[in-house]
């Protein structure tokens, strides 16, 4: 399968046309800890979905975001 | 093998994606045993807007699939907009369609356009326990019926899919979609939505789980990893 280079410039356009330049993530977020770090899996997580943003829009990346509810342990998932 | 612990999923997300978490939800015990406690995996825009959804826990290589699959239409439908100036939403939208009818064998026109939202205060509002309204109840496009390509072999293995529930096409007749296939009937008629929009059709409409606050930012998506 081929595998698309690490940093596309079209990411960039998907901004512009999304409007992007805000982060629409709910208000609720700003407020956040220091909470990066792998949380024992392979994948680096930075403290909020906004933060995620701004570092996806300046890195020409997308943005993933996890949702959990209460202490979902799941080992064959994490 | 554990998705996220998975090191070419870990390698492919650090790529291409930059990664974060929310609570959503919470659970409760009874009778001795945890109920609810679940997760979706989200695949956004730079400025939040979703273009996919992964429903319920998966393994690694369903999970590198679906980012893979993300990535790679990002990039096609970038490219042919372009080209030809064909809406990126409808273009997601339609992917998603497609997806829909090859995987599943059900066929939705994909819902090009937004109409207006009916805003938090909505009849139609999953809300938290004290019956405040947290997300708008996202409506599916219809069912037009099965694809050509529909067989029996997939209902089959629908029915035994996690997640599975029966849906409606336009005549009346029932259908079973597992967490996936709902999931693109979603996000064919709301892909592009913002997330805080689509997270209660996600965590309760599909998976069942009761959303019971706004996504909140906590300190550790896996508290139990530390006990480990």
């Amino acid at each position: 399968m081929k595998t698309l280079p690490c940093r596309w410039p079209t990411v960039a356009l998907l901004a512009l046309i999304l409007s992007a330049g805000a982060i629409h993530f709910h208000p609720q977020l700003a407020a956040a800890e220091e909470t990066c770090g792998e949380f024992g899996t392979s994948v680096q997580f930075v403290e909020s979905p906004a933060e995620a943003g701004r570092l996806a829009l300046k890195a020409e990346k997308l943005v993933f975001v996890l949702h959990v509810s209460g202490y979902f342990e799941e080992p064959d998932f994490t | 093998m554990n998705a996220l612990a998975n090191p070419a999923v870990g390698e492919f997300l650090n790529e291409h994606f930059v990664s974060s978490f929310q609570k959503v939800g919470t659970f409760q015990i009874v009778a001795g045993q945890k109920q609810g406690g679940n997760v979706a995996s989200y695949f956004c825009a730079p400025d939040g807007r979703v273009l996919h959804v992964v429903a319920g826990p998966v393994d690694s290589a369903t999970l590198l699939r679906e980012a893979r699959w993300v990535v790679d239409t990002v990039k096609q439908s970038l490219d042919e907009y372009e080209k030809s100036g064909t809406s990126f939403k409808a273009q997601i939208r339609e992917a998603h369609a497609a997806r829909l009818a090859r995987e599943h064998g059900l066929k939705v026109e994909a819902v090009t356009f937004d109409s207006p939202a009916p805003g938090e205060e909505s009849a139609l509002s999953y809300r938290d326990p004290t019956g405040k309204p947290l997300a708008p109840v996202l409506q599916l496009p219809p069912i037009d019926g099965p694809d050509v390509s529909f067989n029996e072999a997939g209902q089959a293995a629908a029915r035994t899919s996690p997640g599975a529930k029966e849906v409606v096409d336009r005549i009346g007749r029932r259908w079973v979609l597992g967490n996936q296939g709902q999931v693109h009937m979603l996000l064919a008629g709301h892909s592009l939505k913002k997330i805080e929009t689509m997270y209660g059709s996600v965590f309760e409409g599909i998976l069942g789980e009761k959303v019971s606050t706004k996504p909140v930012i906590v300190t550790t998506p896996f508290p139990w990893v530390a006990r480990r």
